[in-house]
Order: C-alpha cells, then sequence, then structure tokens
C-alpha cells in the first residue's frame, strides 16, 4: 500500500515538473528525488563507506599517524613483483578469452539459428559464473596425472605431462580462468555484433562493397571499440579473481589478491593490517585504469546499439 | 550462386568451431564427473564419494547458511531495485544516468578490496550476523540487476503504459497489479536470479568477512578426501547450473511473447 502512496505522490508532483524542471536540487528539488534515498543510502553504507575506510587507513601507520610508507611498499619486491604477475594474469586470460569468444560469437551471429543463440546465450550465462574453488577442482580431477582429460590427450598422442604441463603454474591458471572468460567475453560482445545492422550491410553492398570490403571499413571499425571494452572488462575480472587463484595456487605464484587474502586472514602480524590496505588501493587503481575506458566506451557505443 | 555457396561454407566453419569449443567446455566437466564416480581405481567406479558428502556433518548447515544469505539477499534487491528503477522510468528519466553511474560502480571495484573495506569499516553488530554477506551481495549484484532491470523497463515504456491505465480510469492499485508487474515481472525474475547465482556462489566476501558457508566450506572439505572434494565440486556446480538453466528456460516462456514480433 505504502508503495501505491509513494507513486501517487511522486504523480501529483510530476505533473508540475514541466513548469519546475530547472528547481534543481533546490527545496523542492531534494523532496522530488526522495525515491531514491534508499538506494544511495545503501549503496553509501555497503560500497562507499568500506572504501573510503580503505583510502584513509592505507596512510596511517601502527599508531595512527599519516604515512606514505604503505604506498612506498608497493613498489618493493615482493609487491612489485605481485603486481606485475596478476596484471600479466589479468593481460594474457582477457586474451585468451576473448579471442575464442569472439570467435563464438561470431560462429553464432552467422549460424543465426534462434534457438541455438538462445542456448548458448543461458550456456554462457551459466559458465560465467562458475568460478571459485569447485573450477578448480574440477579441472584438478580432469586434468590431474590419472585423470580422464590427461588419459584423452593422451589417446590423441599428446602427453601432456610428458611436456611438461601442471595446472599448478602461471598457465595453468590461465587454462582455468578461460573457462568463465570466454562465456563473459561470448556474453559482453555479442549485443556489438547483434547490433550491425543488416540495413548498413545491404547499403555497403549496394555501393558496390565486397564482403572484405565491409568488414574492413565497416564491420571491424564499428565492433573494435567494443572489443576493446570487451578486452578491458576480462582483463578485470582476470586480475581480480580471488577464489581460483586460491585454491590453485599453493603460494608458487605471487598474486595481489591472494597476498592481501593471507593479511586479513590473520595469519600474520597485526602491524601488516594497513599494507593490507595499500594493496587494496592499489588494485583498485589498476582496476580503475581498465574499468574507466570501458564504461566510457560502453556508453558511446550504447547510443547506436540500442 | 557463390554468395550461397559462400554462405554454406562460413555455417559449416561456425558449426564445427562451435562444436569445438563445446567439446573443450565438456572436457573438463566430464574429466571431473568420472573422476568423481571412481572407486579405488581407473575401471572401478560407484557413488561411494556422493554418499560421503551426506556424511558430512556440516553439509547440510552449511547449505542452509548459504541458502539464507541468498534468501536476504533476493528479498532486499527486491524492496531496494525495483520500486527505485521503477520510478525512475515513471517519473526520473533524468536520474537514470546518475543512478546507472552509480550502480556500475561495485562492478569496477575488485571484490578483494571491497572486502577488505568491508572487514575494516562496517560496524561489530553487523558483521556478527552472516546477513552482512547478503547486503553486500545485494551491492555486488546491483550492476546486473539494475541493468536488467533498467533493459526491462525501457523495452516496456512503463511512463506510457501507465498513463494510458490512468487515463482509462484504473486506480493506481490495478495499475500496479495488473499494469505494471505483469509487464516487467521477466525483468525482476532475471535481476532476483542473477541475485541468487551470485549468492550460492560467492566466495571472496565469504572467506575474507571470516563466514563458514558452502563455498568456503568445500575448499576446507577437499583438504581431507581429494574424491569427495572433486563429487562436491561437480555437485555443487551442476546443481548451480540445472538452477540457472531452468530460471532461464523459465524467464525465456515468460518474454517469448514479447519476442514475436
Amino acid at each position: 500500500m505504502a508503495k501505491d502512496l509513494i507513486l501517487a505522490q511522486s504523480l501529483l508532483e510530476a505533473e508540475g515538473t514541466g513548469a519546475r524542471n530547472r528547481t534543481g536540487f533546490s527545496g523542492l528539488g531534494l523532496k522530488k528525488v526522495f525515491p531514491l534515498f534508499p538506494l544511495t543510502i545503501f549503496i553509501s553504507v555497503f560500497f562507499f563507506w568500506p572504501i573510503g575506510a580503505v583510502f584513509i587507513n592505507a596512510f596511517k601507520n601502527n599508531d595512527g599517524s599519516f604515512t606514505w610508507a604503505n604506498y612506498q611498499l608497493l613498489f618493493q619486491e615482493p609487491y612489485n613483483k605481485a603486481f606485475y604477475n596478476s596484471v600479466k594474469l589479468g593481460l594474457i586470460s582477457a586474451l585468451t578469452g576473448a579471442i575464442p569468444g569472439t570467435l563464438v560469437a561470431i560462429a553464432i551471429a552467422q549460424n543465426g539459428s534462434v534457438r541455438l543463440r538462445k542456448f548458448i546465450a543461458s550456456i554462457s550465462g551459466v559458465l560465467a559464473n562458475t568460478g571459485g574453488v569447485p573450477l578448480a577442482f574440477m579441472f584438478l580431477a580432469a586434468f590431474g596425472p590419472e585423470g580422464l582429460a590427461t588419459l584423452a590427450f593422451k589417446a590423441i598422442g599428446l602427453d601432456l605431462y610428458g611436456l611438461g604441463f601442471t595446472l599448478f603454474s602461471f598457465w595453468g591458471l590461465v587454462i582455468i580462468y578461460s573457462y568463465f572468460q570466454i562465456p563473459i567475453m561470448v556474453i559482453v560482445f555479442m549485443p556489438a555484433l547483434d547490433s550491425l545492422r543488416k540495413e548498413w550491410r545491404d547499403a555497403a553492398y549496394n555501393l558496390g562493397a565486397s564482403n572484405t570490403q565491409y568488414w574492413l571499413r565497416v564491420g571491424i571499425p564499428l565492433l573494435t571499440p567494443s572489443f576493446v571494452a570487451s578486452f578491458l572488462l576480462l582483463f578485470a575480472s582476470g586480475f581480480s579473481a580471488f577464489a581460483t587463484a586460491r585454491a590453485m595456487t599453493v603460494g608458487n605464484i605471487s598474486l595481489v589478491p591472494l597476498i592481501i587474502g593471507t593479511l586479513l586472514d590473520g595469519n600474520v602480524t597485526v602491524n601488516q593490517f594497513n599494507l593490507g590496505y595499500a594493496l587494496a588501493m592499489g588494485m583498485i587503481v589498476v582496476a580503475l585504469l581498465a574499468m574507466i575506458p570501458y564504461l566510457l566506451i560502453q556508453a558511446r557505443t550504447s547510443k547506436w546499439q540500442r | 550462386m557463390a554468395a550461397l555457396k559462400n554462405r554454406s561454407l562460413t555455417q559449416s566453419i561456425s558449426g564445427l568451431l562451435l562444436l569445438l569449443i563445446g567439446v573443450l567446455i565438456a572436457l573438463p566437466l566430464v574429466g571431473a564427473a568420472e573422476f568423481s564416480l571412481r572407486d579405488g581405481g581407473r575401471d572401478k567406479h560407484s557413488f561411494k564419494s556422493y554418499a560421503w558428502i551426506f556424511q558430512q556433518e556440516d553439509f547440510i548447515t552449511n547449505a542452509v547458511t548459504t541458502i539464507e544469505i541468498a534468501v536476504v539477499a533476493v528479498l532486499v534487491t527486491f524492496i531496494l531495485m525495483v520500486p527505485t528503477v521503477a520510478w525512475l522510468h515513471i517519473y526520473g528519466k533524468k536520474y537514470i544516468k546518475f543512478v546507472e553511474v552509480l550502480t556500475v560502480l561495485p562492478l569496477i571495484i575488485p571484490v578483494v578490496a571491497l572486502a577488505t573495506g568491508a572487514a575494516l569499516a562496517l560496524p561489530a553488530w553487523l558483521q556478527s550476523t552472516k546477513y552482512v554477506l547478503s547486503m553486500m551481495y545485494v551491492v555486488l549484484a546491483m550492476p546486473f540487476t539494475f541493468r536488467a532491470l533498467d533493459i526491462g523497463m525501457r523495452g516496456v515504456q512503463l511512463e506510457i503504459l501507465v498513463s494510458a491505465g490512468r487515463n482509462l480510469g484504473a486506480p493506481w492499485r490495478a495499475v500496479i497489479l495488473k499494469v505494471i508487474t505483469p509487464v516487467i515481472l521477466p525483468s525482476i525474475f532475471a535481476a532476483l536470479f542473477l541475485t541468487v547465482a551470485l549468492s550460492l556462489g560467492e566466495f571472496t566476501l565469504a572467506q575474507l568477512l571470516h563466514w563458514t558457508t558452502f563455498p568456503t566450506w568445500v575448499a576446507v572439505a577437499a583438504q581431507g578426501n581429494i574424491l569427495g572434494a572433486t563429487a562436491l565440486s561437480v555437485g555443487s556446480l551442476l546443481t548451480a547450473w540445472v538452477l540457472l538453466f531452468s530460471f532461464t528456460f523459465f524467464d525465456r516462456k515468460k518474454t517469448n511473447h514479447q519476442e514475436e514480433e
């Protein structure tokens, strides 16, 4: 019932908006945006406040006074190495996700069957949400020395372990990450492919363009921003993945999320907490560098994708 | 003719590619499923490891914990997001951009960093209840839930429907129950389903805020029994997939009549 009331109230207010559209955030305006308060407050408490606290505490030493020392540590061994590893993992797993993902998306677009498309969209949605510890164990079982996948590769003449393969390595992580990176790519890149309008292709052909010319001059230039944006999103997801990495690396690859996890787990002395906050800020900065261009590109391309 | 031939060629290439990717996706899953059924050797299979799961005392406890957290996250998402986005589409169009930016922020910040902040900043009374995770999951799911609701409502032009209903003399009650709710139901389901999916599998926040949920328990239980851990992983992945897949199927059925243009 309260909802009826709010809606009814806002209708009354909306009827007047034409005249006082420019009142903005003056007294009347604030009342007008009242329905936005619950969401804004919720995000402030459970998002801005924690992030703000990390930001402030990263500048504190153990006595609580101001210091740059925590941030300076980020540029020294072993933390700089951890950042290097994490960024490398993000970039490479983004690449191994983006390229097959693009091919799958194109393949679906070419095949064009609505049923297949929906099926793959559902599967991708499910797989993109597959992460964490179960994913790691799944790969361990299938690609272990006695696993079915290993035996299958052996049967076609590929002795993985003879080639020095191990899942407990950087490249092992890359392989496992591709299990969710490829589906994410399909999901985020598919709309861009879909929005290449048939009319544009027809227009190009009618003006005498060949298939190659259409793709070089129209298709690829239109899709490039979306591809870059999707790549950045995959980078961010690979860069900050925690659960799978935690299950797969027994301290043999140093990654920033894992270091933060250990610092916070309380396995170390208390005086390292502030270092953890600085590391978290470092992650945020790296993620921002990827995600801000991602969002800007998305906002731009969504104009013609609608 | 040439174009036609060309088309069937690209079709078979893309079909082949899909098949290859399909096999690569299926391989680890099938391999793990087979491994989890092993009983002492490569050739002997049984459900022993699955029986082991149900003998674990903590299995039910942790599954229930995770479901409770997910239910609260879904409820909060529903109460918080649906009225807000509906209001935006009916009266607050000029604020949509602002809310869009606001809700996408959780996507930008790595979960590990957010968890660090939550452990640091949120008051003790809040952190002493497991439902703090529900609240965090609502935030984590927000980029997706907002987008799902926004797209759903954008497609149906809520504003026009509402004024049409009102002009035809429908009382508010009827407008909400018989106009708004049915048309945005698919997007509501999509949003809630995303929240459920996220809540059931989330590991990072649960681990860093020191709660034992189903996913964090799986990681611990694995240390004793590798076959059992594999069974547990395959089981929980399959359960999650069946759940998610049936949701999308249900959702698709609901939206079918809208797409037949």
